[in-house]
C-alpha cells in the first residue's frame, strides 16, 4: 500500500500564507532543475511540446500520482499505458474521461475539466481548438482556485499557460539496419513561460 | 498492564438513512461514492446490502429510493439522542453518528444493574426512531460487537465480567472489518490461511503474530483475545497537550470558528504525528461569551487525522447553535473559547482504516467526482485501465468503465503485467498507441512498396516512410516521404491460429525516420500500418 502524502493538508488554504515550496507536488529529479520550486506547484497550467510531448508529460506527473494524488486523462484515446506504467504512473490512480466523439463535446468540454478538477489532483488534457476565449479563461481560474496541477499535450490555446516545457532533439539509441530495437531515447527539455524564468533546461532519458 | 474497562455501546443500525428521513417500510439506502452505506429494514429484506454499489442494489430493489450520503445531517439528526443519552450518562463517547459509548460502571449501579441500565437506554428516544441494539461487555470491541448483535436481535446483549475473551473467541473473523478495526485484505488473508474465527487469532501467540502480520495483525489479535481495546501504548497525555485558543472578539460566524479549529487541529495531529502517535479520544471544549460551554467526548478506534478533528468540532458547534430554545446550556452569544485536549493518544501504526479500507481523502475525492462525471457524461466515458495482456500496444490494456470497477481494490485487482507476456515488446513502450492502427506506406531506396514474404523477411531494405490520409472509397493521399535511418524486424504474430475468424498473422517493425520519431509498424496483409508512435 502506498502511504499517501496528506494531500488535504497541503491544499490547506485556511493555514497562514505559506510558501509556494509547501504547495509543490514532487517531481523527478531530472525534471526538478527546470523548476524554480523544484516541484510542481498546484494550481498552475503547462504544456509539453515538441516530438516527446507525451513521455515527458507522464514522466513529469507520476512521482505526484505515486505519492497519492489521482490523475484524469481527458480526450486522450491513444495514451500509451504500458509507456505510463514504465514511467512510473500508477495506474491504479489513472482514469480516463471522454466528453464524447458529438458536435456537442467542445462546448461541453470545460464543464467536463471543472467536473475533474474538484475531485483529481492531476489533470492530463489537449485543449479543443473550438472553445472560447471566455470559456477557457473561467476555466484557467477555475483549476488554480482547485489547486490542480493541468497538463496540456500541445498547444494551450487561449488556456492561462504558467510554462511551457518543449522537448527537442530527440535522439534514439538501440536500433540499427535490420536490428536491434529501441533501447533508450534522450531528448531535451526546455522550460520557459511566464513561472519559468531563465533559461532552464534538462537531458531526459527513457528509460532512465 | 491494560485496564479492563466495562462499556455499554449503543448503537443504531443504518443511522445515515433514518437520519435522511426514511422510515423502515421504505425501501431506501444512503449512498457514498457509488456505494450502499446504510438503507432501511424493507430495502434489506430485498437483498440490499451495505458496500453493494448502486446498480447492484437497484438490481435487487428496482424501486428503492437512494439519497447522497451527508455526514453533517447524520450528526445533526443525532444530536437529540446524544443529548438523551447524557442524561442518563453525561461521560459518553460519541464515536460517529449513530454510534455512542459509555462507561457502564456508574450508571449500572444507579439503575440498578447492566439490564435495567440497558433497558433504559434502549428506551432512551421513546418511539422516535427504531430502538437501538445495546451492548455491554469488558471492552470496547466485545461491547460494540455486542450491541450489533442486540440491534439483530432486538434485545440487548449483556456479557458477563470476564467472558469477553470467551464471547469474542467465537465470533467469525470478519467483524473486525465490519467493526472498521482491520483492512479488508487482512481479514481475506487471514481466511485464506484457516483462521475464521477470532478464537483462532487469539490462540496464535502475540510474538508471532507481530513477525507475520506487523502492527495491524497485533491489533487484530489483541482485540480477538477480548483482552482488551485499550492497547498498553496508550496514554493519558499530561494537560499541557491540550491547545486552546482564546478569541479576544467573540466568534459569531461558524466559519470563524472553524477556521481556528482547524489550525488547532493540524498543530495538534501534527505535534502527535511527529511523535509517531495519533489520537483516539479526543475532547472539544467550546465556550460562549457568556459562560455556556459545550464539552464533548469524540472517540475513534483508528485515531482521529486533523480533518476528522475538524469535523467533529463542526457537528458539535452546529448541535449547540441547534439547542431547543430554553434549553439548559443554550448559545446565547458569540464564542470565545476553542479547546482539544487529547484524551487518549496511542502510537499510529501507519494505517489509515476506513470503512473500505484504507482509503485516503484523495481517493475520496476521487471516487466521488468520478461518480458525478459519470452522470455529467455518460457510465462508458470514464474508464479505468484493466490489464488484458497482448502483444499489439493497442491490445494490452482495456478500458473498463470506472462505475464497474472496485476503485478501492484496485492494488489487488492487478494494475499491470502479472509476469512477462511472450511475444510481448520490449519496453520502453510507446506513449502514444492509436487504437485504430494509420494506414502508411512503406518504400524501398526504388519507391517500390516494401513486403513481407510468408518465411518472416523483407523484401527489401525499408527506406521510407509515407502516410496515408483518406479511405478506399474516396481515394488516398499520400504525405511527405520521410527517410527510414533505422528499423528492425520483421516480429512476427501469429493470433488465434485455432479459430478461423479471429486468426490474424501479422509482422511488427520498430522504425525511425530522419527526424528521429519512432514507430511502431506493422504489416498485415501485404499492407502496412502505424500502430503506435514513441511520443
Amino acid at each position: 500500500m502506498h502511504t499517501a502524502v496528506d494531500l488535504a493538508a497541503l491544499s490547506d488554504r485556511v493555514a497562514p500564507p505559506a510558501l509556494a515550496r509547501e504547495r509543490t507536488m514532487p517531481v523527478s529529479e531530472e525534471l526538478s532543475g527546470l523548476f524554480v520550486e523544484g516541484g510542481l506547484v498546484r494550481g498552475r497550467t503547462l504544456a509539453c511540446q515538441g516530438p516527446a510531448a507525451t513521455s515527458t508529460a507522464l514522466a513529469l506527473v507520476a512521482p505526484a500520482v505515486i505519492a497519492g494524488a489521482w490523475l484524469a486523462i481527458v480526450d486522450l484515446p491513444t495514451i500509451g499505458l504500458d509507456a505510463a506504467r514504465e514511467l512510473g504512473v500508477p495506474l491504479e490512480r489513472t482514469v480516463a474521461i471522454s466528453t464524447g466523439d458529438d458536435l456537442g463535446s467542445s462546448q461541453r468540454w470545460p464543464d467536463v475539466i471543472a467536473a475533474a478538477a474538484d475531485g483529481f489532483d492531476v489533470l492530463l488534457v489537449r485543449v479543443p481548438t473550438d472553445v472560447s476565449m471566455g470559456a477557457l479563461r473561467k476555466l484557467s481560474v477555475r483549476l488554480r482556485q482547485r489547486d490542480v496541477v493541468t497538463v496540456v499535450l500541445g498547444d494551450p490555446g487561449h488556456m492561462g499557460c504558467d510554462g511551457v516545457l518543449q522537448t527537442d532533439a530527440p535522439s534514439w539509441s538501440g536500433l540499427g539496419e535490420g536490428y536491434g530495437h529501441l533501447r533508450q531515447r534522450e531528448v531535451t527539455v526546455k522550460a520557459s513561460g511566464r513561472r519559468l524564468p531563465g533559461d532552464r533546461r534538462c537531458q531526459l532519458a527513457t528509460p532512465a | 498492564m491494560s485496564e479492563q474497562q466495562r462499556i455499554v455501546s449503543v448503537w443504531y443500525p443504518d443511522w445515515p438513512v433514518t437520519a435522511a428521513g426514511f422510515d423502515a417500510d421504505i425501501p431506501a439506502a444512503v449512498m457514498a461514492a457509488n456505494r450502499v452505506v446504510a438503507r432501511t429494514s424493507a430495502a434489506a429484506a430485498e437483498g440490499v446490502a451495505i458496500g453493494q454499489r448502486r446498480r447492484q442494489s437497484q438490481r435487487r430493489c428496482p424501486q428503492i429510493a437512494l439519497v447522497d450520503h451527508d455526514p453533517d445531517r447524520d450528526a445533526r439528526e443525532f444530536e437529540p439522542i446524544v443529548r438523551a443519552i447524557a442524561e442518563v450518562s453525561p461521560r459518553l463517547d460519541v464515536i460517529e453518528p449513530g454510534w455512542v459509548s459509555l462507561g457502564s460502571r456508574g450508571p449500572s449501579r444507579y439503575f440498578g444493574g447492566d439490564q435495567a441500565l440497558a433497558d433504559r437506554l434502549v428506551d432512551v428516544n421513546g418511539e422516535a426512531h427504531a430502538p437501538p441494539g445495546v451492548g455491554i461487555a469488558d471492552g470496547r470491541f466485545a461491547s460494540s460487537v455486542a450491541a450489533r448483535l442486540a440491534a439483530r436481535r432486538k434485545a440487548p446483549v449483556i456479557i458477563e465480567a470476564g467472558q469477553s475473551p470467551a464471547f469474542c473467541g467465537e465470533l467469525p473473523i470478519g467483524w473486525l472489518q465490519t467493526l472498521g478495526e482491520s483492512d479488508p485484505e487482512l481479514i481475506d488473508l487471514f481466511g485464506r490461511l484457516g483462521l475464521r474465527r477470532l478464537g483462532d487469532l487469539a490462540a496464535l501467540s502475540a510474538v508471532d503474530v507481530l513477525g507475520r502480520f506487523g502492527h495491524a495483525g497485533v491489533h487484530a489479535h489483541r482485540l480477538a483475545s477480548g483482552a482488551d481495546t485499550r492497547p498498553s501504548s496508550t496514554t493519558d497525555p499530561a494537560p499541557e497537550r491540550r491547545l486552546d485558543h482564546a478569541l479576544d472578539d467573540p466568534a459569531t460566524l461558524s466559519s470563524a470558528v472553524v477556521f481556528v479549529a482547524k489550525q488547532l487541529a493540524d498543530e495538534l495531529a501534527g505535534s502527535l504525528g511527529a511523535e509517531g502517535r495519533v489520537c483516539t479520544r479526543l475532547v472539544v471544549l467550546l465556550e460562549s461569551e457568556h459562560g455556556e460551554r459545550s464539552q464533548r467526548s469524540w472517540y475513534r478506534s483508528a485515531g482521529l487525522s486533523a480533518p476528522a478533528m475538524v469535523e467533529r468540532v463542526r457537528w458539535q458547534l452546529d448541535a449547540w447553535i441547534n439547542l431547543p430554545k430554553g434549553s439548559e446550556q443554550e448559545l446565547t452569544g458569540g464564542i470565545v473559547l476553542i479547546r482539544l485536549t487529547p484524551d487518549e493518544v496511542r502510537a499510529d501504526e501507519g494505517s489509515q482504516l476506513g470503512l473500505w479500507g484504507g482509503q485516503s481523502e484523495a481517493d475520496r475525492r476521487a471516487a466521488r467526482a468520478i461518480a458525478r462525471l459519470s452522470t455529467l457524461t455518460s457510465q462508458d466515458a470514464v474508464t479505468v485501465p484493466v490489464w488484458r495482456g497482448g502483444r499489439l500496444p493497442a491490445d494490452r490494456y482495456e478500458w473498463v468503465p470506472a462505475v464497474m470497477v472496485d476503485l478501492d481494490q484496485r492494488e489487488r485487482a492487478g494494475g499491470g503485467p502479472m509476469g512477462p507476456w511472450p511475444g510481448a515488446l520490449p519496453s520502453p513502450s510507446p506513449a502514444t498507441v492509436f487504437p485504430e492502427p494509420q494506414p502508411v506506406e512503406v518504400l524501398d531506396a526504388q519507391g517500390d512498396a516494401v513486403q513481407v514474404t510468408g518465411r518472416g523477411q523483407v523484401s527489401a531494405r525499408p527506406a521510407m516512410l509515407r502516410s496515408l490520409n483518406g479511405d478506399d472509397a474516396s481515394g488516398w493521399r499520400r504525405g511527405r516521404p520521410r527517410p527510414i535511418i533505422a528499423w528492425a524486424g520483421p516480429w512476427p504474430v501469429e493470433e488465434r491460429w485455432w479459430e478461423p475468424d479471429r486468426h490474424r498473422r501479422l509482422a511488427r517493425f520498430q522504425m525511425v525516420t530522419d527526424d528521429h520519431d519512432g514507430f511502431l509498424v506493422i504489416a498485415e496483409h501485404q499492407r502496412w500500418w502505424i500502430s503506435a508512435r514513441y511520443d
